[in-house]
């Protein structure tokens, strides 16, 4: 045999290696493929879900809801119809489910369910959230022997939403999970959630806030469980006051006010500095946003259609935070940059005085001793007080097996209820999504705060957005382009997202 | 002549087939020793790889659906996000340059520190200098944001005590990246010196002694004979720091998670907030393979310039 001839091993790997990467390329410039068929009922219905989520009809706010909602407009086009599909499985499931009994899952489901907690750190003690959680979770496995729920942590920032995003995604893992409403939206867009409306009761429906239904409302379809709605307030450090000799502010206190009280309350003690006032800055948060929207600007319009955040008011209410940094130097020199265990710390050393932060860390700091008061953010030009925050939900994801959905379900609907509160008092970490929850100290404290609280919008493209106004926002506080470059800057890119249906 | 004319003309009319049979007679069970190996990779790393170059030309969805956009994804890997992307690759490229450099400098510099001494010390200091190693990078990058940080941090302690700072180190966007370079560099550059000093050991030292007859210096021979004999290896550990620092990712993740600005995005970190945070798997994609075609041309040029034909 010739050399000319013989196929050689290089040759032989070459030639396979290049048809593989032929192959690629020619699949890549070939027409536009029809997309893969989705036998998956959830991700058909959510095949459609942006143009729904998108499309807005006029503000129809409901005033049994506690709050004002810029998003809880995005589907009103929708509501008679899910309304009048889900009567009949509101009679089913009534039939099955006792009423008031919230606990007792007939599922007939044994075996391990998966939920995942945000803010939950295995092992920890002091965290509210994981006393709550486990105490929950131990409820529910007493009362059904058969069902072993195993819990997940993950954390309250942008990191831990990608973590529980993915594991979702990826299909395997997770059962039930809580997460903010604005997290939610790429996940039905998936088909990554299980509808709960053949699980939701008569009772469900009217106990709870229509216009949270809403938010989770996707082509007439319910993807969630409402929780509650933490809305940011601000902790005052009392200890520092009485230190300092500082009054409290009333409830009605003004943005020059809180600029007075920080600026006595940012002193050296001992060596040490302790600061005014200081919040976490994260693309995944909205705890500094009250102050920038305090002037009247909102992040986007009535109908989620455009971005409204580079409006006078809102280059003002912006211009509020950075001074707090660059012109009264109240922050912490890492404001901007700080992680959540920071900003605990120093409140907990008492080397920080106000921190604007949703309910969740009450709990927390009534834990560690840490003797403190609530306030709502500081009324800004407007002349109104203005909060944010996202919706606390449950979900479920999609499983074939019926038994163990209707379990998933079943302990989503424990976890949102009356009930668990009852069972686990103090389980409530900010005010319930059910007219029938009623909280407990220090988490009442938010409940007339969540009725001004701007939240966060139900979008595909909301985790997006957020990560193209984050950076800009950090620019600005560290002095590096002016408030208004920061809101101007990411506006055209987040207006043709906006624009997308 | 006749006789040899003949048979290659027998040989030419071998089937494709024909040819392919006695390329497996011959060569078969050698491809059968390393197909496990093959498998892993081919699962593990290439399909993974050709997987994101297919999806980096679609509208990608985990859950089906999605078609294809041709380039679009790559026009988009570089406008989104007001162009952080080159922002992030220039930060990257920095980075690499900076850390690449002072890396191979001190492990050099330590490798031929160490070099002289008695075996037994040479292994004490060798495995000294590789406990870094074994620790996790997460844990360290835990301790340089400790050390890192403005208020209560070990840097601005120091410089306390001399009246300077405080220095915002992790959170000016003038200084991060630098900070994070520096606790790069701090860090001691473990694998190039364990590389460095096995290949000095496999210089023989009748050069060393020829040169020392012929009145050379230390530094003499240092840059003489050393340096040109270790070129080889100085050529992996150069290719092996540039891979891992155009990979730089769990470091600025964990000093700074929020960011500063774009001041700290770096490709990787880039690609995964494309990818997990945003969830535009065909854009990360793209971004993906335009760090792949980095790293292989930066590879293919240090190859050239660095290549060693010198054996002994």
């Amino acid at each position: 045999m010739t050399e000319k001839n013989k196929l050689s091993r290089r040759k032989f790997v070459a030639l396979t290696g290049g048809a593989l990467v032929t192959g690629g390329i020619l699949a890549a410039c070939g027409e536009t493929a029809t997309p893969a068929t989705t036998t998956n009922a959830a991700t058909s219905a959510a095949a459609t879900t942006s143009a729904a989520a998108t499309t807005a009809a006029p503000a129809a706010t409901t005033s049994a809801a506690a709050v004002t909602t810029t998003a809880a407009t995005t589907s009103a086009a929708v509501t008679t119809t899910a309304a009048a599909t889900t009567s009949a499985a509101v009679t089913t499931t009534a039939a099955a489910t006792t009423s008031g009994d919230f606990i007792t899952s007939k599922s007939g489901f044994k075996g391990t369910l998966n939920y995942w907690v945000l803010g939950y750190t295995p092992g920890g003690t002091g965290s509210a959230f994981n006393k709550s959680s486990d105490s929950a979770v131990a409820a529910f496995s007493k009362a059904n022997p058969d069902i072993k729920v195993e819990i997940t942590g993950y954390a309250a920032d942008n990191a831990g939403f990608a973590k529980i995003v993915n594991a979702v995604q990826a299909g395997s893992g997770v059962d039930v999970f809580r997460i903010p409403n604005d997290s939610l939206p790429p996940m039905i867009k998936q088909g990554a959630i299980a509808p709960i409306d053949d699980f939701l009761t008569a009772e469900d429906k009217t106990d709870i806030l229509p216009n949270l239904f809403d938010l989770v409302k996707v082509d007439g379809k319910l993807y969630a469980w409402p929780l509650w709605v933490p809305p940011v307030a601000m902790y005052l450090n009392t200890d520092i006051f009485k230190e300092k000799g500082v009054d409290l502010p009333g409830m009605d206190w003004t943005y020059d006010q809180f600029v007075e009280i920080a600026k006595k309350l940012t002193f050296t003690r001992g060596g040490q500095k302790v600061y005014g006032y200081s919040a976490l800055v994260d693309p995944g948060l909205v705890d500094t946003w009250p102050i920038i929207m305090s002037d009247g600007a909102l992040p986007l319009d009535a109908t989620n259609t455009k971005y409204t955040f580079n409006t006078p008011e809102g280059v003002s209410g912006l211009k509020k935070l950075v001074d707090l940094a660059l012109v009264h130097k109240v922050t912490p020199p890492d404001f901007g940059t700080q992680k959540q265990d920071d900003i605990l710390t120093a409140m907990k050393q008492k080397l920080q005085a106000m921190w604007s932060r949703p309910s969740g860390d009450a709990g927390t700091l009534k834990a560690a001793g840490l003797n403190f008061e609530i306030r709502p953010i500081p009324i800004g030009k407007s002349g109104k007080p203005i909060s944010a925050g996202g919706v606390g939900l449950v979900s479920v994801t999609p499983n074939k097996d019926a038994a163990k959905q209707k379990a998933a379900m079943d302990l989503a609907r424990y976890l949102t209820s009356p009930q668990v509160e009852k069972d686990v008092p103090g389980y409530y970490l900010a005010p319930g999504a059910r007219k029938s929850v009623s909280v407990v100290d220090p988490y009442n404290k938010f409940t007339p705060i969540a009725a001004t609280a701007w939240i966060t919008p139900s979008l595909p493209a909301w985790t997006q957005i957020r990560t193209l106004i984050h950076p800009n926002l950090q620019n600005a506080i560290f002095g590096k382009i002016t408030p208004e470059d920061a809101l101007n800057k990411p506006a055209s890119e987040i207006n043709s997202l906006l624009a997308q249906k | 002549m006749a006789d040899v004319a003949l048979k290659k003309v027998k040989v030419s009319r071998q089937s494709p087939t024909q040819r392919l049979s006695g390329f497996f007679k011959k060569y078969g069970w050698s491809y059968v020793f390393v197909l496990p190996s093959l498998l892993v990779f081919a699962i593990f790393t290439l399909f993974p790889v050709l997987w994101a170059f297919v999806i980096s030309f679609q509208d990608f969805r985990p859950r089906g659906g999605g078609g294809w956009v041709g380039f679009k994804n790559y026009t988009d890997a570089f406008t989104t996000q007001d162009g952080v992307f080159v922002q992030a690759i220039k930060n990257t490229v920095f980075y690499t340059l900076v850390t690449v450099t002072a890396n191979i400098f001190i492990a050099l510099t330590i490798s031929s520190l160490i070099q002289p001494l008695s075996k037994y010390v040479k292994t004490f200091f060798r495995a000294a200098f590789y406990l870094p190693a074994v620790v996790s990078a997460v844990i360290i990058a835990v301790t340089w944001r400790w050390m890192f940080n403005t208020q209560w941090g070990f840097f601005n302690y120091l410089l306390g005590l001399v009246g300077a700072g405080p220095v915002r180190w992790l959170s000016d966007p003038d200084i991060a990246l630098n900070s994070i370079i520096l606790s790069t560099i701090l860090t001691v550059p473990a694998t190039g010196i364990v590389l460095f000093t096995a290949a000095m050991d496999s210089v023989p030292t009748d050069y060393y002694e020829a040169a020392a007859l012929e009145g050379a210096g230390a530094v003499r021979k240092w840059w003489s004979i050393t340096l040109p004999l270790i070129k080889s290896t100085t050529l992996y550990v150069v290719i092996f720091y540039t891979i891992a620092s155009f990979e730089i990712f769990e470091k600025v993740y964990v000093m700074v998670p929020s960011g500063v600005g774009d001041s700290t995005q770096t490709i990787v970190t880039q690609i995964y907030q494309t990818v997990f945070q945003q969830f535009r798997y065909g854009v990360a994609s793209a971004q993906a393979i335009v760090l792949f075609l980095l790293v292989a041309s930066v590879s293919v040029l240090q190859f050239r310039f660095l290549k060693s034909d010198v054996e002994y």
